[in-house]
Parts: C-alpha cells; sequence; structure tokens
C-alpha cells in the first residue's frame, strides 16, 4: 500500500465539501480546548488529525460528531447545520468514540443489532448486515459470548464493527487502533483502506504518525487547540523537516557540546536539536553528515541515520513529541 | 445508498424499549423472584402476622382488618422501591460505566428520546411489578373489592413521580460517592416509614403530617387505599393525582435536561 496525497476524483463535478468548519471553537467553563480551527474535508478523503494529549481533537471530534455543541464558529456536515439538523447527520455518520460505549452485558451480536436498530434499520435488514460486521471484525466465533469478558483489542473491533451498521458516509474514528495488537492493526487499516475505496469518508485522529501515514490523504497537527500545520504527509515533511535525520548518543552529559560543534559545521537549511537523550542532525544526506561528525573528532556512543517521519515535523513545530 | 430514515418519536420509544428487555433477558429471573418474594414476605409478616396482634388490641381507627388496611399501601411501596432501584444504579451505568448512553447519543436518537425511553422502561417495570403484587394480594386474602385494582394504576403514578426527579439526580452524579445510599437512607426509607404506610399519620404529631403531605408516597398512599377500602371523595382523589402529576411532570422536565446537559458536553 503506498501514501499518495490525492485520490482520482470521479466525475467531473466539483463537490462541496462533507465537512467545512470555520473558527471552530469549544470551551468548557472559559477554558478553550479547541481555538478557533478552520478545515474541510472533501467526499472520499481521509483526513486526521495528528497531536499530543490534550489537543483537542476529541473535542474537534465531538463536534463534527454533533454530540457536541460548538461554542463558537461555524459548522456544515453534509450540507446540514448540526444545530438544526443532528439527528438526521448522526443517520448518515459511523462514530467511534475514543472510549467504548459498548453494553458489557449484551452479547457481541446483540451490540450490532441493537445500534441498528436505534438508527430505526429493521430487522430483516440487520441479520445478514450483523452477520457481515461479526465477520468484518474477526469476532463470528465469539457472536454469542457477553462482551464484558472479550479483550481490550476486541471490544475496540466491535466498536469499530458497529459504527458501521448503518453504511455511513462519514466514518469518525478517535484513536480506532490505541489498545490493539500490531497485526490487529494492519488488518483494520487495510478495512480502512477498503471503505475508502468504497466511497467512505474517513474522519481520524491518532498518535502514530505511521498510522496517519499510511491511512490519511490529508491531516492538520493541533497543539494547544489550534492547527499548527496542514497538508498531506509527504508534503508536512517536505516543507518542515528535511529528507533524512541521523539521531546520535553520546555519553551523558556530553550531548550539549556535541551539539555546539556539529552546529557549526553543518550547511544551510540543515538544523542541529538537542534532546534530553539524543542530537538530531536534520540533512538531507544522513550518511554524508554522519561522516562529517566522525570527520570533527566527535564518537557517538550510537548512530542511526534515517527518513524524516511526522514526529521529526511534530517536535519541530511544537518542540514536544507526539507520545508522551 | 438512500440515507436511512431518522427514526420518529414513538419508534424511538419501541427501539430503547426493545434494547430494555434485550438487557432484562439475562435478569427475568430475579425481577420475578423479587416480584413474587417481596409481596409475600411483607403481606405475611406484617399485614398478616403483625396484623393478628393489631386487630386483637381492636381496629378502631382503621376500621378494617390489618391486612386490608396495609395491602394497599404495601402495593404503592414496593411499586417505589422498584421504581427507586430502576432510576439510579442503571442510569449512572448508562452515563458512567458502560457509558451506553454516549452511545446511544452518536445515533439519530435525540438526548430527549434517550431520557424518556429510561423513563417508559421504568414505568413498564414498575407496572408489571405492581400487577404481579396485585395477584399476591388477591390471592393472599388482602382484597375485598374489585375497586382494588386501581391500586395498580394509583401505585405507576406514585412511583413514576418519585422516578422522574430521581433519575435527573441520576443524570448529575458524576462521581461513584454515595448519593445514591444517602438517597435510600434519607429519603426512601422515611418515606415508607411516615407516609402511613403502616398507620394513619393522623397518629403523627403536625410536623410529621406536613412532612407526609409533600411526600408523593403518602398521596399514593391515600389513593390506593381509597381504591381499596373506599371512602375517599372524589375531590380528595383528584387533589392526589394533580399533585402526583406534578411531581411526574417537572421531574420529567427536570430529567430531559440533565440528560440534554449531560450528553452534549
Ligand atoms: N467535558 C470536559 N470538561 C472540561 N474540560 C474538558 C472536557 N473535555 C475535554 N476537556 C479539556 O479539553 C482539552 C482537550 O481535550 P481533548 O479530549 O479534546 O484532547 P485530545 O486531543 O483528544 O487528547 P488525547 O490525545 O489525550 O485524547 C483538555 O485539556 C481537556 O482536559
Ligand atoms: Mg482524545
Amino acid at each position: 500500500m503506498s501514501v499518495s496525497g490525492a485520490t482520482a476524483e470521479p466525475g467531473p463535478l466539483i463537490s462541496a465539501p462533507l465537512i467545512s468548519a470555520r473558527g471552530l471553537t469549544k470551551q468548557f467553563a472559559g477554558f478553550t480546548a479547541v481555538d478557533g480551527i478552520d478545515f474541510e474535508v472533501a467526499r472520499g478523503e481521509a483526513f486526521g488529525f495528528l497531536g499530543p494529549n490534550g489537543a483537542g481533537k476529541s473535542s474537534t471530534m465531538r463536534m463534527v460528531s454533533c454530540v457536541a455543541p460548538l461554542t463558537s464558529g461555524s459548522l456544515q456536515i453534509l450540507g446540514m447545520d448540526p444545530v438544526q439538523d443532528g439527528p438526521r447527520i448522526r443517520a448518515r455518520l459511523g462514530v467511534v468514540p475514543q472510549q467504548d460505549t459498548l453494553d458489557t452485558e449484551l452479547t457481541v451480536r446483540e451490540n450490532l443489532y441493537i445500534y441498528g436498530r436505534y438508527f430505526g434499520m429493521s430487522r430483516r435488514v440487520l441479520r445478514p448486515k450483523v452477520d457481515e460486521l461479526l465477520d468484518f471484525a474477526q469476532l463470528t466465533e465469539r457472536a454469542d459470548s457477553k462482551v464484558e469478558p472479550l479483550s481490550g483489542g476486541m471490544k475496540r473491533r466491535l466498536t469499530i464493527a458497529r459504527s458501521l451498521i448503518n453504511d455511513p458516509d462519514i466514518l469518525m474514528l478517535d484513536e480506532p487502533t490505541t489498545g490493539l495488537d500490531p497485526q490487529a492493526r494492519h488488518v483494520l487499516w487495510d478495512r480502512l483502506y477498503r471503505l475508502k475505496q468504497d466511497g467512505v469518508t474517513l474522519v481520524l485522529t491518532t498518535h502514530y504518525m505511521d498510522e496517519a501515514e499510511q491511512l490519511c490523504d490529508r491531516l492538520v497537527v493541533m497543539d494547544g487547540g489550534r492547527i499548527v500545520a496542514e497538508g498531506s504527509p509527504l508534503s508536512l515533511i517536505a516543507e518542515h523537516s528535511t529528507r533524512e535525520v541521523v539521531e546520535l548518543r553520546f555519553a551523558p552529559g556530553s550531548n550539549g557540546a556535541a551539539a555546539a560543534r556539529l552546529g557549526a559545521a553543518i550547511a544551510a537549511g540543515e538544523r542541529v536539536d538537542e534532546l534530553p537523550d539524543r542530537v538530531l542532525l536534520y540533512v538531507s544526506d544522513g550518511e554524508q553528515a554522519l561522516s562529517r561528525a566522525h570527520e570533527l573528532g566527535l564518537s557517538p556512543v550510537s548512530s542511526l541515520v534515517r527518513r524524516s517521519t511526522l514526529e521529526d515535523v511534530f517536535l519541530r513545530l511544537t518542540g514536544r513529541s507526539l507520545v508522551d | 445508498m438512500p440515507a436511512p430514515a431518522v427514526p420518529r418519536p414513538r419508534g424511538a420509544l419501541l427501539q430503547l424499549l426493545e434494547y430494555q428487555l434485550l438487557v432484562a433477558r439475562a435478569f427475568w429471573r430475579s425481577f420475578i423472584i423479587v416480584g413474587v418474594l417481596s409481596p409475600l414476605l411483607y403481606v405475611l409478616a406484617l399485614g398478616i402476622g403483625l396484623g393478628k396482634v393489631v386487630n386483637r388490641h381492636g381496629t378502631d381507627t382503621l376500621g378494617v382488618p390489618y391486612l386490608q388496611f396495609v395491602a394497599p399501601a404495601f402495593l404503592v411501596a414496593a411499586a417505589i422501591q422498584v421504581a427507586a432501584n430502576e432510576s439510579t444504579f442503571p442510569v449512572m451505568a448508562g452515563f458512567k460505566w458502560m457509558r451506553t448512553f454516549h452511545g446511544m447519543a452518536a445515533t439519530s436518537l435525540t438526548p430527549r428520546q434517550i431520557c424518556d425511553g429510561q423513563l417508559a422502561w421504568c414505568a413498564l417495570r414498575v407496572l408489571s411489578n405492581a400487577l404481579l403484587y396485585l395477584l399476591i394480594v388477591v390471592a393472599l386474602g388482602g382484597a375485598h373489592r374489585w375497586e382494588f385494582v386501581w391500586t395498580v394504576p394509583a401505585a405507576t403514578l406514585t412511583a413514576m413521580a418519585f422516578a422522574a426527579p430521581v433519575t435527573a439526580l441520576a443524570a448529575i452524579v458524576e462521581s461513584e460517592g454515595n448519593t445514591f445510599n444517602m438517597l435510600f437512607r434519607f429519603v426512601v426509607v422515611p418515606m415508607f416509614l411516615f407516609s402511613g404506610t403502616f398507620y394513619p399519620i393522623s397518629t403523627l404529631p403536625r410536623w410529621g403530617q406536613l412532612l407526609a403531605y409533600v411526600t408523593p408516597q403518602w398521596h399514593g398512599t391515600e389513593l390506593a387505599r381509597g381504591a381499596a377500602l373506599g371512602g375517599l371523595s372524589p375531590a380528595a382523589a383528584i387533589g392526589h393525582v394533580a399533585y402526583l402529576l406534578v411531581w411526574l411532570v417537572v421531574g420529567v422536565g427536570l430529567a430531559r435536561w440533565r440528560f440534554r446537559v449531560r450528553l452534549t458536553k
């Protein structure tokens, strides 16, 4: 699966964005969790929110999911206004909240079934749909088990399957894969990719850069309730970081001195960052930079040359790590 | 694909009751056991056992055998007990432990429909429990005229008049502290003891009577006892029903408001 910036848009119509937010703001008792953000999501797009704890990702998701009202700004979803048309919009959304809301006293199958009933779906329509989603979540064997004893990852998969019961136009996923094992995450990415192929618009939040790189056509980086950068994963890296990164670890206490010497020896457009445990060199050619470091007489305890990632973009923009 | 229709209010209520029935499937045995044992124990121990002692000392103040005096009041008290149970911990579970109400709020259901569904389920539980109670009282000889059946709607109305504001309270409670323990200890139990269940409130001091007048339970007990024994004037009956309806209407308003606040943060 390759990361591509843009997907071929079917048909000549320039369609209006499915989600359009202007000056979107959320306050809790005077505290501003989301601080006037603007964004648009087009039909069929996979759009991501990336940011550290408390950045305002979930607050934004809850407003777009039409469960929480906005404090100010404007929001249009599927051409409708959440205040006027909340139920009608929600009927066409699938929502995976950060915290599960499953009924642990019911069985896996019953959870899927009753959720469909809330959308007013008939038993006849639901019967095959539930079987299909059990298969999607790889929970067919546990279909008649109560939810309570399921593992965290199984519950998460059930929540995701449940969000698809009404064949949503837009799927809202708040940290969908947190708590899943690596294999389950890859399976889920594959499923989400297929949903996207089928024309479902995805909006997701994540702390995982690999997830954002894999799934998102476009993403925004949030920090402190604001959007600090926006673009495709590749364009963000191109814009805010260099092609390669060299990670150098020195003996404890000697990072500072090493960083100062390296800083004097790098080319224009390149950068040195000192972190508590290592020194990062943002350069266009990593191997070359590494040999230059050796020429300076520096002898790092360990060294690693890698490509730039969204984590580097994030560090650059906020001075903080994504996962803390 | 055509967009799924948004269920109309009545459809939403039925879907939410269907949900409660799915949940109740796991508990129906305990519902029946509690529903049968509670009247058996109360009516046998107090209505018949204690009644023997009371009757021996003359029942001038009551005018009827003790069993007939307490049976309609017990039916009301049991309804309130069921309503109090149903509108406390399960409501908190929906907001906090399982967060099922938050799940519902992400569908086309509205907070108001979710609240109404909860209250409708509570009413259904109370009603079915009262019907079971009625059967057992009849079997044990506690009912002496057909008008006794009016105790069932009286008990259901009374229980819901109490359950609606309690549901609003349960939608406010944030921590798992002992709000509910306090509610049961300092409201439900004293109300049971001082609302004329066991003796006419005319035996209470004046301030005790005034307190009893405030409680929904006393009004419900008067209605039920009037239905069971006669002697309640239409004007008094209308007054009791009106008072209970005020509690119900205000309580439902409060509950809907708190559901909306809690589910749209
Ligand atoms: N109901 C609430 N009442 C008060 N403050 C809230 C509420 N919900 C969120 N907040 C605050 O708003 C800020 C943003 O929270 P939010 O949950 O949107 O962050 P997030 O980006 O999703 O973080 P995380 O990665 O930890 O999930 C936080 O400071 C949080 O404490
Ligand atoms: Mg969050």
